[in-house]
């Protein structure tokens, strides 16, 4: 039996409504109880801050799409090799990579050694799910889960196309079942089958995929109902059309009012909330999403911050990544998938010098700024796509330190930037406690992770200790101690242990007369058996799901 | 009832790089009896299932006494070299390269002597790649690039393009042009709509010509124009055109054909959509190359003697043995199928094997372990040529699992680091 008890910490947990205050947190067998008989261990926070571990909602760590980005990058990995850690827990080390895309074991090490110890891959293809978990097994300390890719899969067109809406949520809980999947995913709804017939703009939710039926506006309210129906934990987790495109703040409030009332996760909306027009002007309309976050309780979000320095852009979304080779001239992969979904990355560097990454840097400050329920705009990079998980320190000192903020600020190209909501000056400073929502109480709820993103008794023992300074990056880069399932991963500072995380998903019935049908279509254009689609073997319980 | 017949289907074949996924395998008698469905590669590779298991050239013939030994060995070494053969999960290739990050060693597999030159092409440039189940459903244009599918992937046409009918091909073969491009002896399909034809010699100045055209400049003698130009209309009038070419059978001259196919696939789509498709041998290659890279971040020709990969194309397996830069190898895998390069260059190097028939093998190794075929005797994952992940599934006992057994050895490697 393994209990400690951590005294004399600053918690903040506020899932509990704890904000500072000096109090014990109990730990037995991996997780929070509420006391512990006096002579269990000790370990001394005092003058420490405490928080639950870090949650991330939206990164790419795992799936075919994340090795072919690793593939293309041994320049990077070249630049930053990465030994084994000394470990004393028996386990044997490994070594491995970094750069903005690492190889698994340092992927874990790294987000362990920031005090984050849930990530949840937000791309992957269904087909493909097997390498996603045999990647995550590689994938040392961290829980992981991921969002299955829906929003451009044939078969499911063609439910949408007959009308068969109950079936195409039956296709979404089987896909999710058959996966190990967590939550359903949406990219550019429509939008990469048509690039994959050449059609490589998406003007409006009504334009037709193939055929009238099908439409942006359809795939939503379909796999938002299927998510809603099923009763998922996480509601469907839309990256809307036209990322990255001046003007596609239209787009994104159209898409979001299409689902007005019913519950949604919008993600990297900083990618999503440009003025301006395509091919001739840019600007900030952080403020018009925001105001329509905070008045809209169904609707949750994350920002993907962008942060200069060398990103890679590795995205299911293959039509924006053409456009960002050929305005790059940077090398580009596109990988087109079963008639399921699609895959792009191009490595791209955000330079504060250039008046477009100035501004996207611009408009996800002010996401976080202008969002007044930080339980529901979330941190997030996108990692690697606006910058890595590496970078999340020093975006936390950007939202906790206006000074440094306000300095930033000057340095960067200002061509974009008049009548931005920054540039007119924001004077809001994140808290503590606020830090605490953003990056793991508020993907928790956001999640339906009951166990995590909080410090109160039954929740998982994952927790992160931080010795206060004064800079905050700092001070978030380096915890003090992480403790994973109770584990100490992090000992005043060193990495330590590396027990396997656990995999998250859940397992959604559905009803049996998908298959018939499934059968057919797979008998005619699938390259593989239907039998051998499935993943099996996956280990623990999956998370319960409210529906039939 | 070791005679009754039983059948297993949906098994996948991994005889080539198609991975095809619909076999049924009959057994009786503990042998494989038939593999229907799959092609004489595929039956030649299932073959009747036997396998030898026996544990030669250790003191002992105690599996642990014997992986001590062997880890003895490698850790003696100055310099080894652990290498990943075909017919290996991709669960025992991650242990292979845990041992190989153990030891510090030079890890490497047959990519690197046959089909490294697609892989660093793609690695300056990307690629514009697809699925074979896109090609299947979409490709109305097929370009078959000095190979003929049906001698080394006899199930590439019937299954992937351009027979089947699709989603959006519903007559199948009749939707499709099929483009062979012959360079010299390597030549395309037989029953191909459209022939053009280039002595090795040509080939580069054809590519160069090709995307020329494309660029919309024109390059070339009138004899080369008039078939560049007749291959650029073709596919640039195609709604999503395939280039398919074969990573193990290199040109006979060197024409940088890799680079300028991936070049010139990647343009094609500022006009329309275009995927380049490359074959590879069985075996689970892909499978190799993958689990590298998401476990150090490269494909092939890693080091890790300064404890972190490095990344050495340049000086691989082969180049190493050559020089005489290797002192011990662990063999992973079948070593009957690695390239006839690495084993002429092994030289009095120690070896130790451990895979299918390694007590068999012809190479002169100090220790053999036999373990089993992935997808025959062994289970877990497998890539198809196009990264697509499959599940490989044991249809007869393995005398022992090679993950396992490589997890053993790990273990007793770390045991006598720690001792040390």
């Amino acid at each position: 039996m393994t209990r400690l008890r951590i005294t004399g910490g600053a918690v903040h947990d506020p899932a509990n409504g704890i904000d500072g205050e000096v109090r014990d947190i109990c730990i037995e067998n991996g997780r929070i109880v509420a006391s512990l008989p006096a002579e269990a261990p000790v370990l001394r926070a005092d003058g420490m801050v405490i928080m639950a571990g870090g949650i991330d909602i939206h990164a790419h760590i795992a799936a075919t799409s994340v090795s072919l980005g690793r593939r293309l990058l041994p320049e990077e990995h070249s630049l930053d090799p990465v030994p084994a850690p000394a470990l004393d827990d028996g386990s044997i080390p490994r070594s491995g990579t970094g750069g903005t895309v690492p190889s698994t074991f340092t992927t874990g090490y790294r987000y362990a050694g920031l005090g984050y110890t849930t990530v949840f891959d937000a791309a992957v293809a269904p087909v493909a799910a097997r390498q996603t978990h045999a990647e995550l097994d590689d994938t040392p300390i961290i829980d992981g889960g991921f969002f299955a890719l829906l929003g451009n899969d044939e078969y499911l067109h063609r439910q949408i196309a007959a009308g068969e809406t109950t079936r195409a949520k039956d296709y979404a809980a089987w896909i999710l079942r058959s996966t190990g999947g967590y939550a359903i995913k949406v990219v550019n709804p429509g939008g990469v089958e048509l690039w994959k017939r050449n059609v490589r703009e998406v003007k409006t939710l009504d334009d037709p995929v193939g055929t009238s039926n099908v439409t942006p506006r359809r795939i939503l309210e379909v796999l938002a109902g299927a998510a809603n129906d099923l009763g998922l934990p996480h509601p469907v987790h839309i990256h809307c059309n036209n990322l990255g495109v001046a003007g596609n703040v239209a787009m994104t409030l159209d898409s979001m009012r299409a689902l007005e009332g019913r519950r949604a996760h919008f993600t990297h909306l900083q990618f999503h909330s440009y003025g301006g027009e395509r091919g001739k002007s840019w600007s900030s309309a952080a403020r018009q999403v925001a105001e329509y976050v905070n008045a809209h309780p169904e609707v949750t979000g994350d920002v993907g911050q962008v942060m200069f320095g060398d990103a890679t852009t590795l995205t299911a979304d293959g039509a924006v990544e053409y456009l960002l080779h050929t305005s790059t001239g940077r090398k580009w992969i596109n990988s087109d998938i079963e008639l399921e979904t699609g895959c792009g990355i191009v490595p791209y560097t955000y330079k504060d010098k250039a008046a477009v990454a100035s501004l996207q840097w611009v408009v996800g400050l002010e996401l976080f700024l202008l969002s007044s329920d930080p339980w529901r705009m979330v941190l997030s990079t996108d990692h690697p796509n606006g910058g890595s998980f590496m970078s999340y320190p020093d975006l936390i000192r950007l939202l906790m330190d206006r000074a440094y903020r306000d300095e930033k600020l000057k340095s960067v190209n200002q061509k974009m930037l008049a009548g931005s909501a920054l540039a007119d000056g924001l004077a809001r400073e994140y808290t503590l406690n606020e830090i605490a929502i953003i990056t793991r109480a508020g993907p928790a709820r956001q999640l339906g992770l009951e166990a995590k993103g909080h410090l109160g008794v039954g929740a998982d023992a994952d927790i992160t200790i931080y010795s206060r300074d004064a800079d905050y990056a700092k001070m978030f880069s380096t915890p003090r101690y992480v403790l994973k399932s109770g584990t100490l991963v992090v000992e005043e500072g060193q990495l330590r242990r590396a027990p396997a995380g656990k995999r998250i998903f859940v397992r959604p019935g559905f009803d049996d007369a998908l298959l018939r049908d499934l059968g057919k279509y797979f008998e005619a254009y699938s390259s593989i058996r239907l039998a051998n689609y499935p993943v099996t073997g996956l280990r623990g319980a999956p998370v319960p799901t409210g529906g039939a | 009832m070791s005679d009754a017949t039983r059948i297993e289907e949906n098994v996948t074949c991994l005889g080539c790089g198609c991975a095809c996924d619909d076999i049924a395998v009959v057994i009786a008698g503990a042998r494989i009896r038939e593999a229907r469905n799959a092609c004489a590669l595929g039956v030649r590779w299932f073959g009747d299932g036997s396998l030898p298991g026996a544990i030669g050239g250790g003191r002992s013939a105690a599996i642990e006494d014997v992986l001590r030994e062997i880890a003895t060995l490698l850790r003696s070494a100055r310099a080894p070299l652990v290498f990943l053969a075909p017919d290996l999960t991709c669960e025992a290739q991650g242990a292979a390269i845990a041992i190989a990050d153990q030891l510090h060693a030079f890890v490497d597999g047959v990519t690197s002597s046959t089909a490294a030159d697609g892989i660093l092409a793609a690695q300056r440039r990307g690629r514009a790649s697809s699925t074979l189940g896109e090609i299947r459903n979409r490709a109305d244009v097929v370009v078959f690039w000095a190979v003929d599918p049906s001698v080394s992937y006899p199930r590439f046409q019937s299954r992937y393009a351009p027979n089947p009918a699709g989603a959006h091909l519903p007559r199948g073969r009749r939707d499709r042009t099929v483009i062979a491009v012959d360079v010299g002896a390597q030549r395309g399909p037989e029953d191909a709509d459209v022939r053009i034809q280039m002595t090795p010699e040509e080939e580069q100045l054809f590519l160069a010509s090709l995307r020329a055209s494309l660029a919309g400049r024109t390059l070339g003698s009138s004899s080369i124009v008039a078939r560049v130009s007749e291959l650029a209309t073709r596919l640039g009038k195609a709604r999503y055109a395939a280039v398919v070419i074969d990573a193990e059978s290199p040109p006979a001259v060197a024409s940088g054909r890799a680079d300028s196919l991936i070049a010139l696939t990647q343009s094609l789509n500022a006009t329309t959509r275009c995927a380049l498709c490359t074959l590879r041998a069985g075996g689970n290659r892909n499978g190799a190359d993958t689990v590298l890279t998401w476990q150090t971040g490269f494909p092939m020709a890693v080091d890790f003697s300064r404890g972190a990969p490095r990344y050495e194309p340049e000086n691989a397996a082969v180049a190493r043995l050559t020089h005489g830069a290797v002192d011990a190898v662990l063999f992973v895998g079948n070593t009957n199928e690695i390239p006839r390069a690495v084993r002429d260059a092994l030289g009095s190097v120690r070896i130790v094997v451990i895979g299918p028939r390694a007590s068999e093998s012809t190479l002169s190794a100090q220790i053999r372990i036999d373990t089993g075929v992935a997808g025959i005797h062994e289970s877990g994952m497998a890539l198809r040529l196009d990264d697509i992940p499959l599940p490989v599934r044991a249809v007869l006992p393995t005398p022992r699992d090679t993950a396992s057994l490589l997890e053993a050895l790990g273990a007793a490697i770390a045991a006598q680091a720690g001792a040390a």
